[in-house]
């Protein structure tokens, strides 16, 4: 708009331009926030959360098979994975499994270190606990995956 | 007794004309209560169209659409502690929003809602106005005087310098207005509210339009002094959150804070009001030239039944498009009741009788809104001037401009006499 600066000034162009902005944003398709609880954001498939630890689905046995590549692979050592050898299939199986939530960064490192791609960072997001105690998981918590407390009115 | 009681309902004058106590105490809770009304539905507004400029939400969980907002938040104010501060002077820092508050309602006794709907018709009515708006701030330098403490008083004295600064050209505006209701057929000038509304019924011209363009731009100075006036953003100085916590209210808490908010939004409606009094017509409908006759005054006395039904029928709307999730059962019901409500009062208001009484402060009130919006438009657009900005305009853009619009207006209503005197020839 090639204007005369001093009729920009007289007529208050600049402030009618920023209240069309303003009210244009009224509009509900602008609208960029939403009811949490009820309405919940879609994730992206690439996002790092909750970890959880996969089991085969048709024996309920864990994937994992202790190489401990995880913790190794983890910057802040916060995995220790412990296991015994099964004496009949002599396959490995984790007697302990504990990730601390707490120091967790989300580089999703360990996943990636996985060999069987037991170890995986989901799209959960709602991590949040009352105690720091919690956020240390065990191998039942990390198979099962931690149910949000749900809001209810 | 009761002759004198319904003797008023006859005639065609305010209850202050007519000499009836009863009735002018029947207007004075009327006005009282529905200004309170008004101020909680602000208060609701301002939050939802606020948040929607911002494109958020606002208040969703209070009720339909945070309808309810409002009392939660009266509930919670009321329930706070009531904090006086220790080297506070404790009689001047109760007091000073009791001043607040009775300057801000004071003014309604004059303000016309229509013909017969004003406490009122003072003779004087708006240099009352003014005087009583300006006694406002006499409560906001004690409020932060009395509070002993830095940042009140700052915001209490830049609340001064600022009101000081603006009355001025605020004052100018008004009388350039005043001046037109002595132009045309009735030749008499007048400073009663109704009287100025009915000059603008008889010259069939808003002061806005008259002498265009010198209406306008009285108008729009009042416009812009009047923000100043009640301390809104962009000349919210006196309470900026960023600079002052929260100015001359800092140390207030619980029902006191809430007198002082109170009477900032009641102040905000009282200088609406002037502002649709003096150049929007007051209670007189859109378009008296253009769309006259009979049959156009029907088709408006319909329209604020027809509006009601529409908000209704948006409610309904809403009611439909309500996420559907066991949660949301009750809000669901609560909207369609407010909706059943709206619907209710405006077939009321299609009732013949009640039309033509409630159609003058339909339009007044709706004129009221507009600036309303207006103000929480401003707020959500603009950022807040620097002190020495907000002078600058002050005395050197607002002052000069108004007083020459005044100069001009008096000049060019004249102008028939002046012609005469100057070249001798008596018309």
């Amino acid at each position: 708009m090639s204007l005369n600066p001093i009729l920009r000034k007289v007529f208050l162009v600049d402030l009618f331009k920023g209240m069309s902005v303003t009210f244009h944003n009224q509009s509900e398709n602008e609208r960029v926030t939403e009811q949490y609880p009820m309405e919940r954001p879609e994730i992206y498939e690439r996002y790092r959360g909750q970890p959880r630890l996969k089991v085969n689905p048709e024996n309920g046995e864990s994937l994992c098979i202790v190489c401990n590549l995880c913790a190794l692979a983890c910057p802040e050592q916060l995995i220790v994975v412990k296991g015994e050898r099964n004496p009949v299939t002599k396959r490995k199986y984790p007697v302990t499994w504990t990730y601390d939530l707490s120091r967790c960064m989300f580089c999703g490192l360990c996943a990636e270190a996985c060999s069987t791609d037991a170890l995986e960072l989901t799209q959960d997001y709602e991590m949040a606990l009352y105690s720091r105690e919690g956020m240390v998981l065990d191998q039942e918590a990390l198979e099962q995956g931690q149910e949000p407390v749900r809001y209810a009115k | 007794m009761l002759d004198a009681i319904t003797k008023y309902l006859g005639s065609n004058v305010t209850p202050g004309e007519a000499g009836s106590m009863f009735w002018a105490t029947i207007y004075i809770l009327l006005i009282t209560a529905g200004v309170s009304l008004a101020v909680l539905a602000m208060t609701w507004l301002e939050r939802k169209i606020l948040a929607h400029m911002q494109v958020r939400m606002g208040p969703m969980r209070v009720g339909p659409h945070g309808l309810l907002q409002p009392f939660a938040d009266a509930l919670k104010l009321l329930t706070k502690e009531d904090v006086i501060p220790e080297g506070a002077d404790k009689i001047v820092f109760r007091l000073a929003p009791v001043i607040v508050m009775m300057a801000a309602f004071t003014v309604f006794i004059v303000v016309p809602f229509g013909r017969t709907h004003a406490a009122t018709d003072m003779n004087i009515g708006i240099l009352f106005m003014l005087g009583v708006s300006s006694l406002g701030v006499l409560g906001v330098i004690t409020g932060g005087w009395a509070s002993n403490s830095h940042y009140p008083l700052m915001g209490s004295l830049r609340s001064a310098a600022q009101m000081v600064s603006y009355e001025v050209a605020m004052g100018l505006a008004i009388i350039s207005a005043v001046l037109m209701t002595s132009l045309g057929t009735v030749g008499t000038g007048t400073l009663s509210m109704i009287g100025i509304v009915q000059a603008q019924a008889d010259q069939h011209v808003w002061f806005v339009f008259k002498l265009f363009p010198l209406g306008l731009m009285a108008f729009v100075i009042f416009a812009i002094a009047m923000i100043a006036e009640t301390n809104r953003a962009p000349f919210d100085l006196p309470e900026a959150e960023s600079e002052l916590v929260a100015g001359f209210m800092t140390e207030y808490s619980g029902f006191r804070w809430s007198l002082f908010f109170l009477a900032e939004y009641t102040a905000m409606l009282a200088v609406s009001s002037i502002a649709v009094t003096l150049w929007l017509g007051g209670w007189l409908r859109p378009f008296p030239n253009f769309l006259s006759g009979s049959a156009w005054d029907f088709a408006f006395s319909l329209v604020p039944g027809l509006m009601f039904l529409g908000l209704a029928a948006a409610c309904f709307l809403g009611v439909l498009r309500m996420p559907k999730i066991p949660q949301f059962k009750v809000q669901t019901i609560g909207l369609a009741a407010f909706g059943a409500l709206l619907a209710f009062i405006g077939l009321v208001l299609l009732v013949p009788g009640v039309r033509e009484r409630a159609q003058d402060i339909f339009w007044f009130t709706a004129k009221v809104a507009f600036f309303q919006y207006c103000y929480i438009w401003y707020r959500a657009t603009f950022p807040r001037y620097r002190f020495d900005q907000l002078m600058k305009v002050g005395w050197k853009v607002l002052l000069p401009v108004s007083l020459g619009v005044l100069i001009v207006t008096a000049i060019v209503g004249v102008r028939q006499e002046l012609w005469a005197a100057i070249t001798g020839v008596t018309r």
